[in-house]
């Protein structure tokens, strides 16, 4: 078995004991837990069979006990200059930096341009210019600007996660509801007041929303942009074993990918179970 | 005192034409009275509600509370909507003592002040509640603890029961009857229901569509035998509420052409 399914399993008496005031929604997501693990379960071993039977190159499809071998390998002796928690701490720092500069400029502007109409009108052009870019396309005169180094690499993945920050925020502060502001009011809010108490808060799971497509589009980006101009990270690292035709290698980074994909998946469920217990009541 | 004199609002037409949502309504609120604004959708009975609160500017004419024009929202004039409109992310009490928080009161002199009015609407049991897990009828009794608390000078309310289910409704009833008994605020109620109308007004204002105006004004008392009694049943069979019911019913049902030429008319009773 790999990590994956260890995850799968971990994550499940974490979520399901934690929601005992809906009594349907549990029993569904217990019952589909059961399928989503044999379907897992299944894949595997498909995977055991066409490893065995040699359906495909061993080159091009290692089996699973290979690919474990490696991680190990990988994880204690290292690969392309530096071990496996080296290459993923280095992809992990670059998206932590890129998510700090999306939400420390992206929640505020987003935030602003749903309040005031000179902010929006300034900023919504050239914002839904840059987002309608690929990012790997202007990566290159990135690199031009600021150098190979880390600099572009992090600007890149903020570029990125900004826009679909600020557009939530903003999409947040016009869906609070008038009728809630005009409440705030004859209670005697003051502007200041109206905005912590209640704009805020009622912008606040559009924003969750946009952190949620924010890091997939991060991750979807640092990766390809570690395929292309790195010396580390786990794009880095798939892209020389690539190079050598170490197939394995390439599954173990694919790997520790989805792990990350579906701990950043498990950690937003909690932080919205934490902050917004309360989205779609009411 | 309440004193709104030739208030009037008009918005713009989607077909060119001007749309006198309020024309030229003259009313006054003395304290210790419940005026219930009643007619037909459109009627502009909202429109007023929304304009003596302040989320509507008058085209013309003037609000004046004890005096002062009124010009914006504010905590002088409690609100209760339609549909309520408490926070999600916090709980009863919290809600409760929204204004009060605003006005910078400790927590520990907030708490106590909300639960005192939670006693008042009956739901000192789930102060520490989120409000979606209240009924209906349960969050619309917190809307007007909350409107209430931070004790303004005229409640508003506007269809506080209208998506009520009628067993509901009357408790509902009961409960503003008691409330208005103990408190004697001065409140604006709109409704569409002659009969809610009739049992809590201490004066009813039938108001009629395109353009928006009073067409006639009502003095009643049931309130008073109703805050007393808490029976619904006798009041609604007095020959006095059956013969007004019926007065407002033909006002309100009256073909248009009709209605602009019918003269202000004030009937009295008790």
């Amino acid at each position: 078995m790999t990590l994956a399914a260890n995850s799968e399993t971990s994550f499940s008496p974490s979520t399901a004991p934690r929601a005992p005031s809906r009594k349907p929604r549990r029993s569904a997501a217990t019952s589909t837990l059961g399928i989503s693990l044999a379907t897992l379960g299944s894949l595997i071993a498909l995977w055991f069979l066409a490893a065995h039977f040699e359906w495909a190159s061993p080159l091009f499809l290692p089996s699973p006990t290979e690919v474990l071998t490696q991680l190990g390998a990988v994880w204690a002796d290292g690969y392309a200059n530096g071990t496996l928690l080296d290459h993923t701490l280095a992809s992990l720092g670059r998206i932590a930096a890129a998510l700090g500069v999306g939400i420390g400029l992206g929640v505020p502007l987003g935030l602003l341009m749903g309040l005031n109409r000179w902010v929006k009108g300034i900023f919504s052009v050239p914002i839904d210019l840059y987002w309608g870019l690929p990012p790997l396309a202007y990566l290159p005169l990135l690199i031009i600007w600021l150098g190979i180094g880390e600099t572009s690499k992090i600007v890149l993945l903020s570029l990125s996660t900004f826009a679909p920050i600020c557009f939530a925020a903003q999409a947040g502060v016009r869906s609070v509801p008038d009728e809630r502001i005009n409440a705030a009011l004859s209670l005697g809010a003051s502007r200041l007041q109206l905005f912590t108490s209640i704009i805020l808060p009622s912008a606040l799971p559009e924003i969750m929303t946009g952190l949620k497509i924010a890091i997939g589009a991060g991750l979807s980006t640092l990766v390809a942009a570690e395929l292309i101009a790195a010396q580390s990270g786990l794009g880095y690292m798939i892209m020389s074993a690539a190079n050598f035709l170490a197939t394995d290698v390439v599954f173990v980074g694919l790997i520790v990918i989805a792990i990350l994909a579906f701990a950043f998946t498990c950690g937003m469920r909690w932080l919205e179970h934490r902050l917004i217990p309360w989205k779609g009541k009411l | 005192m309440l004193r709104i004199r030739d208030a009037s609002v008009t918005f713009p037409g989607s077909n060119g034409q001007d749309v006198h949502a309020l024309d030229h309504v003259s009313l006054d609120i003395a304290p210790d009275s419940i005026v219930v604004a009643v007619g037909a959708s459109g009627c502009g009975k909202s429109t007023l509600l929304n304009a003596i609160a302040g989320f509507l500017p008058l085209s013309e004419g003037s609000i004046t509370l004890d005096g002062r024009e009124i010009v914006a929202p504010g905590g002088d004039r409690g609100v209760v909507f339609q549909k309520d409109t408490l926070l999600p992310w916090a709980n009863v009490l919290d809600n409760v003592g929204l204004g009060l928080k605003y006005r910078g009161m400790g927590r520990g002199e907030r708490h106590e002040h909300s639960r005192r009015l939670l006693e008042l609407v009956g739901l000192a049991d789930f102060a520490e509640k989120p409000p979606y897990e209240l009924s209906g009828g349960m969050r619309q009794r917190v809307g007007i603890a909350r409107a209430l608390a931070t004790d303004p000078k005229v409640l508003l309310m506007d269809e506080p029961f209208g998506a009520l289910d009628s067993l509901t409704r009357e408790t509902m009833q009961q409960l503003l009857a008691s409330i208005w008994a103990k408190t004697r605020k001065q409140i604006l109620f709109i409704t569409h229901s002659i009969e809610e109308a009739l049992t809590l007004g201490t004066t009813i204002v039938v108001m009629s569509p395109r353009p928006g105006r009073i067409v006639a004004r009502f003095d009643a008392g049931f309130i008073r035998e109703f805050a007393e009694s808490g029976d619904i049943g006798p009041i609604q069979s007095d020959p006095r509420f059956i013969e007004l019911r019926e007065e407002i019913r033909s006002l309100i049902h009256r073909p248009e052409g009709a209605r602009t030429r019918t003269p202000h008319r004030t009937g009295t009773l008790q």
